[in-house]
């Protein structure tokens, strides 16, 4: 085989079907003049060795880019997948956690429970992690070769080119006034647990007994009947959470109004829990019996600690919160 | 050092390479003989680069080529349309401007070295 149609046939397999022949002839025209008269291979490889790779060649004559993602779109690339990917983890994550509390199986333990969500969690986010990764890359790659505007101007999230108007959009936000995503994430997540406990109390919160095997479910806390009867509402707080939770992602900065909004939330919350474990029926009373026959104490006695002790925490937990919101917004 | 020295005047020359082959294309050469030339000159152009720069070049309808079959290998010549000459005319003139100022530029700097 010729080393020189070898050579011809290794940059033009690279380019467009149109362009082929004429590249091709064009080479070889150029070839066999840069070699002398009655020449030999070693003079071919010297004369090949000079135009250098086939590969780089090639490229010079393709006008597509050599690569995937141009500075012309990689920042805003970056920025979307910076922005997409953690959102989309943790309500992958929020979705295998509510799946398994709902699902979750008398006979079955917290702590085996704990671990396969935290497993099945972890794959579910690097699943995503992946799926937005391609799709998003794949979006991009289209747009480099598709688009024929000429400028390669690098573009910003508008997809424009950048001015100093582009400033003005920006939310400059002090440290101290911040709403971290970490914050926002945690507090979503945080509803969706107890959320979901809430209405799968009458097998998951209650006593535990070490048999052995592991921890076994032997009788439940509270009256699921009089939970599901505060359904509703709780609903609502469950509700208010959650847009609290989106208002506060979209500001991403405290403000008095936020602060106030959040006393607002944490007072319906106290309000609602204090009727509900105020009502006669809430505790189940197999589990005060149980508990008064541990602790050697009148079942009413234990009532009003529980009642007591679990108010007062949430009212202190409450208050801090809503101080520390007020705080921020005011710095 | 010696890397990044070569990367920096690899860079300087760049720019410069369209210029050199339009002021060689206004006689018609082919290819390889085009290297030639320019080798002479001392500008030193990597084939992998010349060769698609004269397809880019015809494609802005700066030059025209033509094939000849005349001789005992056909040959690809380029040569320079008007519309080249034109824009090789106005380049000149902004090289040499540039390379002015710049000169006046680094001439400065060595008369502040000897101070």
């Amino acid at each position: 085989m010729d080393l020189i149609d070898v050579y011809i046939y290794e940059v033009t397999r690279r380019l467009p079907i149109k362009n082929r022949e004429d590249i091709g002839l064009e080479l070889k025209s150029t070839i066999e003049d840069m070699l002398p008269d009655g020449y030999t291979e070693e003079d071919v490889k010297v004369a090949l060795g000079e135009l250098g790779n086939p590969a780089i060649l090639a490229s010079g004559y393709n006008e597509r880019p050599m690569h995937l993602i141009g500075p012309k779109y990689f920042d805003i690339y970056v920025s979307l997948l910076k922005m997409i990917v953690p959102i989309a983890a943790v309500i992958s994550f929020i979705v295998v956690l509510t799946k398994y509390i709902v699902e979750f199986d008398k006979g079955d333990t917290v702590l085996n429970v704990g671990i396969v969500v935290l497993g099945e969690g972890i794959w579910s986010v690097i699943h995503v992690f992946m799926q937005v990764f391609f799709w998003l890359t794949l979006t991009f790659v289209i747009l480099e070769r598709t688009d024929q505007s000429k400028d390669k101007l690098p573009r910003t999230m508008s997809f424009n080119k950048w001015t100093p108007e582009d400033l003005e959009n920006i939310p400059y936000v002090p440290k101290e006034r911040m709403i971290t995503k970490g914050y926002v994430f945690a507090s979503l997540l945080w509803t969706s647990i107890w959320g979901t406990v809430y209405f799968n109390a009458d097998h998951l919160v209650g006593v535990y007994k070490n048999s052995g095997g592991g921890l076994e479910f032997i009788m439940p806390a509270f009256n699921q009947h009089v939970m599901d009867s505060f359904g509703p509402v709780i609903i609502v707080v469950l509700g208010l959470e959650i847009v609290f939770a989106l208002i506060l992602f979209i500001n991403n900065e405290w403000t008095k109004k936020l602060a106030i909004l959040n006393t607002v939330r944490e007072t319906v919350g106290l309000i609602v829990l204090a009727f509900l474990i105020v009502n006669p029926n809430f505790f189940h009373p197999e589990f005060l019996s149980y508990m008064s026959g541990n602790l050697e104490m009148p079942e009413g006695q234990i009532r009003n600690y529980v009642i007591g002790a679990t108010l007062v925490l949430y009212a202190v937990s409450s208050i801090m919160n809503c101080i520390s919101g007020f705080r921020k917004a005011n710095r | 050092m010696s890397h990044l020295l070569d990367s920096l005047s690899t860079e300087l020359r760049r720019g410069t390479l369209t210029l050199a082959v339009l002021s060689q294309l206004q006689t018609q050469q082919y290819g390889y003989s085009l290297v030639q030339s320019l080798e002479k000159s001392g500008i030193v152009i990597e084939q992998s680069t010349l060769y698609p720069l004269l397809r880019r070049l015809e494609k802005q309808e700066l030059v025209k080529s033509m094939w000849d079959t005349t001789e005992s290998r056909p040959r690809k010549y380029y040569l320079l349309t008007d519309y080249g000459t034109e824009v090789y005319e106005q380049l000149k003139e902004e090289w040499i401007k540039n390379s002015k100022e710049l000169y006046k530029l680094l001439e400065g700097d060595q008369r502040d070295g000897f101070n």
